[in-house]
């Protein structure tokens, strides 16, 4: 969990959820940009997430493990489902499930770090 | 472009996953995760600790769950049940924690009204109630 990555992963969050705040606004429905913009996430909490599973692997030692899985689990399947389940909307509400799906990922990258920099005694 | 299909397809039946109501499935959806994945967590590693709490917040990852795949299936009947219990469980539930925080000594999602995630526990049973109201068929209104 380097805080370049946790930052990088707020940036794309951010970003993709006011591109999908704008399509709805725009009441036009979501194109190319923004299922690139989910893979981008994707990709970026992948990396993530195989980063800290290897420094785990290693030896690494966190206050509450469990909760850490529990979260690292959850917000990787985020970006995959707000794409499909955006992707089955015909009308503007798609860009705002995404937005709905990069808030959340937003939110919790920074609840994972909380719980990295918590280390075990 | 694809806008008539959409609206023909919404006044033909009173769904409730299309539209607005897509967007609520979608916070529905990330709550049962949250709740979830916090339940399971409490369960598994200290369910001793505060059992009442940690059973609260299982039952609230439940109801998450069932409201989300109602909402998303169109199960009205299902969907208004398990709504009604997640507002009368958060309002209960954060209350409680609040009179008597002994018995609640970790977070759940409904502890303090949901403060912990922004109110947002407060006031997505008030937009899914009203979701439901809105999403009637019109012969079923009145």
């Amino acid at each position: 969990m380097t805080p370049a990555l946790v930052v990088g992963t707020t940036v794309v969050a951010a970003l993709l959820a006011l591109a999908g705040l704008a399509s709805t606004v725009a009441r036009r429905r979501i194109g190319l940009l923004h299922l690139w913009g989910a893979a981008l996430l994707e990709a970026v909490l992948l990396v993530q997430a195989v980063l800290a599973l290897v420094l785990l692997a290693r030896g690494e030692r966190l206050a509450d493990t469990p909760t850490f899985l529990g979260y690292l689990g959850g917000i990787v399947l985020l970006p995959v489902a707000g794409a499909l389940w955006a992707r089955s909307e015909p009308s503007r509400w798609a860009g705002t499930v995404l937005a709905v799906a990069a808030g959340a990922v937003g939110v919790m990258i920074w609840r994972l770090s909380q719980l990295w920099e918590a280390t075990g005694g | 472009m694809a806008e008539p299909e959409q609206d023909r397809r919404r006044a033909a039946d009173g769904v409730t996953a299309d539209g607005p109501g897509r967007v609520l499935v979608a916070v529905y959806g990330v709550f049962a995760l949250a709740a979830g994945a916090r339940a399971a967590v409490q369960l598994s590693t200290r369910f001793a600790d505060a059992p009442v709490a940690y059973l609260l917040s299982a039952l609230a990852a439940v109801v998450y769950l069932v409201a989300t795949v109602a909402l998303a299936r169109g199960g009205r009947r299902t969907a208004l049940v398990a709504i009604s219990i997640e507002l009368a469980g958060v309002l209960v539930v954060g209350t409680l924690s609040l009179l008597d925080r002994a018995a609640f000594p970790d977070e759940t999602v409904w502890s303090a009204y949901g403060r912990g995630y922004l109110f947002i526990p407060l006031v997505l049973p008030v937009l899914g109630l009203l979701w439901l109201r809105r999403s009637r068929r019109p012969a079923a209104t009145g």
